[in-house]
């Protein structure tokens, strides 16, 4: 009897565990006949945007399993220069990434060239300028395909504007400062409680430089400018910089119409914090999911703004399926739905996105630009990210410094001291102008 | 020969956990020390050998200065906070041993050092937010001045300070309780019968006996404490709507050099004065308490 049952108990084991083994294998073969793509993203709101073209792409490729890896963006940075240096990732990876970003990639080989069905349509001026088809290039080899562009406009609360007796936007630089102190919301000791402007002051990262720099543009400055020869030089320790950076300090310091420890940027908006901000077109959708009520309109900047393209490109093995993917995210119904639900531009031509900012008016600041708007890009050279990055240290000194407000002997020195060092960055990579 | 086996039987016992530890401890070491010596962006396959010139440039980089005398600051900071309160706490949890609420109080203490970082450090964002933390309204209450607590040069420093000195009080408490108990009690008994008070025998007989206990935690906290990263990190962290200064420190650099410069080889040497300055603090701390806690 005992016999029995611990013959009973071995072969019951026997059929579990065999059970197991065909399970395992079954799956196994089922994963090797399964299509895997992944999806690096640097911005989490872009995820349910893959999800869909994933979704689109089930039609034709029943078998596709895409995995949306959507992270902050300097983390994801981080990510694809361990990724594609250290090797190791399994299946097809599509990255997204800024052109100026991949150009260090593109220099050292880490990433292939596209298809030349790929080639031909970036290259193809139907589907998009020469602007983004270049950004997705290197050496006059596509390597990408564009997707999306950042592209900044000024946010205002439609309300905070009436009750200030403000009827438009403000046209110039000036008129910026003049709104931003009519609309300061103060308590009884005349602290501001709602910033009339909110400025990007502190925090990590270059992102302090890249506001900045948009704020210079308007003053006909740039942190870099091209010096012809594939060699760079900052052009900021001027009166462009001078005007630029005085502005903030005023408004910090002088008019005290913005502090760094106030809420800022989109989430200070959308709170009701603050009356007005520049920021890109991504702001739309966020304000639509996390503040539907708020009254608000965009404008264009008083001269030009920023236009950084994102791009998609494939890295591993058979890679066919992700160009596939690209491709398939750039399709006219996928490029509407990621404008409509996300609010990141799409970067190509030819696709009517009426449906779109017809519903939505917030859009057609970035849209419907004036004349002669001039924008710039980051440039595409290596040590884009540390020029940023120190600049950025340096400002935030800057905004900090009460004393440099009503100095302007002080505010040229400052702005020397920081353009040496970007000259120093440049001259150790031999991108610096002679 | 008997002797010789056993050795020899030792050694090849010993050998796997040594070439384990050899391969995830010393090699990583050996090759940070090599590629401080070159010039390596991580993506080229081009490996220039540059000397020493990393180290020239990092000694005029006010980036990393900056981090460098602000991680010290920190590290010593919380040194100076952890192991005297440290030290007070597990004695009085220990003179307390035998009450109910024992249990409690080393719970209470050691809690914060098993709590997720991030969620702990916004918390504390929390604390010491300028307009809404109860910090300033403390202050407010008392009519003392409300800081900038995250945004000012000084008070961000000391933010981290007081940030990673709560995180690692319960740890060294505990380490501290462990030496309290195997302190011998006749000892204090002894004391006791000559007429020395509680104090008189904390200060002269607890605090010299629990020297080793306190060279060990000292070195531990100090070395925890010049590897600060996640908390600058996430007190400044880029969250839109409530960002704070950046306290640079030197891992912050180090990561900035390595994956964002792409500047791998410079970051290898700032790593390096890292190795340094630690193992010369740590030698130090041994000199210090060690040979006077023989004598």
């Amino acid at each position: 009897m005992k016999n029995a049952s611990a013959k009973t108990r071995i072969s019951t084991r026997a059929l579990l565990m065999s059970t197991a083994f065909v399970g395992t294998l079954l799956s196994g073969v089922a994963s090797a006949s399964a299509e895997t793509l992944t999806v690096w993203s640097g911005y989490p709101e872009m995820a349910p945007f893959y999800e869909h073209v994933a979704q689109g792409m089930k039609a034709s490729h029943p078998d596709l399993d895409v995995k949306v890896e959507a992270i902050a963006l300097r983390e994801h940075e981080k990510r694809v220069a361990l990724g594609l240096t250290g090797g190791g990732q399994e299946g097809v990876t599509v990255i997204e990434l800024s052109g100026s970003t991949a150009t260090r990639y593109l220099e050292n080989d880490l990433l292939p060239e596209a298809s030349d069905e790929v080639s031909a349509f970036v290259k193809d001026e139907k589907n998009f300028s020469k602007f983004f088809s270049d950004s997705a290039s290197y050496d006059g080899a596509v390597y990408g395909v564009p997707l999306f562009r950042g592209q900044g406009s000024l946010y205002y609360n439609t309300e905070m504007f009436a009750a200030a007796g403000l009827t438009a936007p403000p046209k110039t630089m000036e008129e910026y400062s003049a709104y931003a102190e009519k609309l300061t919301k103060r308590d009884a000791s005349g602290k501001a409680t709602v910033s009339g402007w909110s400025l990007r002051l502190s925090g990590g990262g270059q992102g302090i430089a890249e506001k900045f720099w948009t704020n210079l543009h308007q003053f006909g400055g740039a942190i870099l400018v091209p010096a012809g020869d594939g060699k760079w030089k900052p052009d900021f320790a001027n009166e462009a910089g001078r005007n630029a950076l005085k502005q903030y300090l005023a408004n910090i310091f002088t008019t005290k119409t913005v502090s760094p420890e106030m809420p800022a940027d989109a989430d200070a908006f959308e709170r009701g914090q603050t009356a007005m901000f520049i920021r890109e077109s991504w702001v739309i959708g966020d304000i639509a999911k996390k503040a539907p009520d708020l009254k608000y309109a965009t404008a264009p900047l008083p001269k030009g703004s920023i236009a950084l393209p994102t791009n998609l490109y494939v890295a591993g093995e058979d890679a066919d399926i992700g160009w596939e993917f690209a491709q398939a995210a750039n399709s006219p119904e996928n490029l509407v739905w990621l404008l409509e639900n996300v609010g990141w531009l799409p970067n190509r031509s030819g696709v009517d996105y009426t449906s779109v900012t017809g519903k939505q008016p917030a859009f057609a600041a970035f849209v419907n630009y004036p004349q002669g708007y001039e924008f710039f890009t980051l440039p595409a050279i290596g040590p884009i990210e540390e020029v940023l990055t120190r600049v950025a240290a340096q400002l935030v000194i800057a905004f900090g410094d009460a004393s440099m407000a009503s100095d302007d002997a002080k505010i040229d020195a400052f702005l020397k001291k920081a353009s040496d060092e970007v000259v120093a960055i440049l001259d150790r990579e031999g991108l610096a102008a002679k | 020969m008997l002797k010789r086996k056993r050795f020899i039987f030792a050694m090849l016992a010993i050998l796997p956990t040594l070439a384990i530890f050899a391969y995830v401890r010393l090699y990583p070491i050996a090759d940070t020390l090599r590629l401080s010596l070159y010039q390596w962006n991580i993506l080229s396959k081009n490996k220039p050998f540059i000397g020493l010139a990393n180290f020239r440039e990092l000694m005029g980089d006010h980036l990393f200065l900056d981090a460098l005398i602000n991680t010290t600051i920190i590290a010593f900071g919380v040194l100076a906070l952890t192991i005297p309160m440290a030290l007070v706490i597990a004695a009085l949890i220990f003179h307390r041993t035998r009450s109910r609420m024992a249990g409690f109080y080393e719970t209470a203490v050691f809690i914060p050092h098993v709590v997720s970082l991030v969620p702990a450090a916004m918390a504390w964002k929390w604390i010491f937010d300028a307009r809404l933390g109860p910090l300033n309204a403390l202050l407010d209450f008392f009519g003392i001045p409300m800081q900038n607590w995250l945004f000012d040069p000084v008070l961000s420093v000391i933010c981290i300070i007081v940030l990673c000195s709560w995180q690692a009080l319960g740890y060294a408490v505990l380490i501290y309780l462990v030496g309290f108990k195997n302190l011998p009690v006749s000892l204090y008994e002894a004391a006791k019968l000559d007429g020395a008070s509680g104090r008189q025998s904390f200060w002269h007989l607890s605090i010299p006996m629990l020297k080793p206990i306190t060279l060990y935690v000292s070195v531990v906290t100090l070395v925890s404490g010049f590897n600060v990263y996640a908390q600058a990190f996430v007190l400044a962290s880029d969250a839109q709507g409530a960002p704070g200064r950046q306290v640079r420190v030197l891992v912050l650099d180090m990561l900035e050099n390595s994956f964002r410069n792409y500047r791998v080889g410079y970051a290898a040497s700032e790593a390096v004065v890292l190795l340094v300055i630690v193992l010369v603090l740590t030698l130090i701390q041994f000199s210090m308490l060690r040979e006077k806690g023989k004598a």
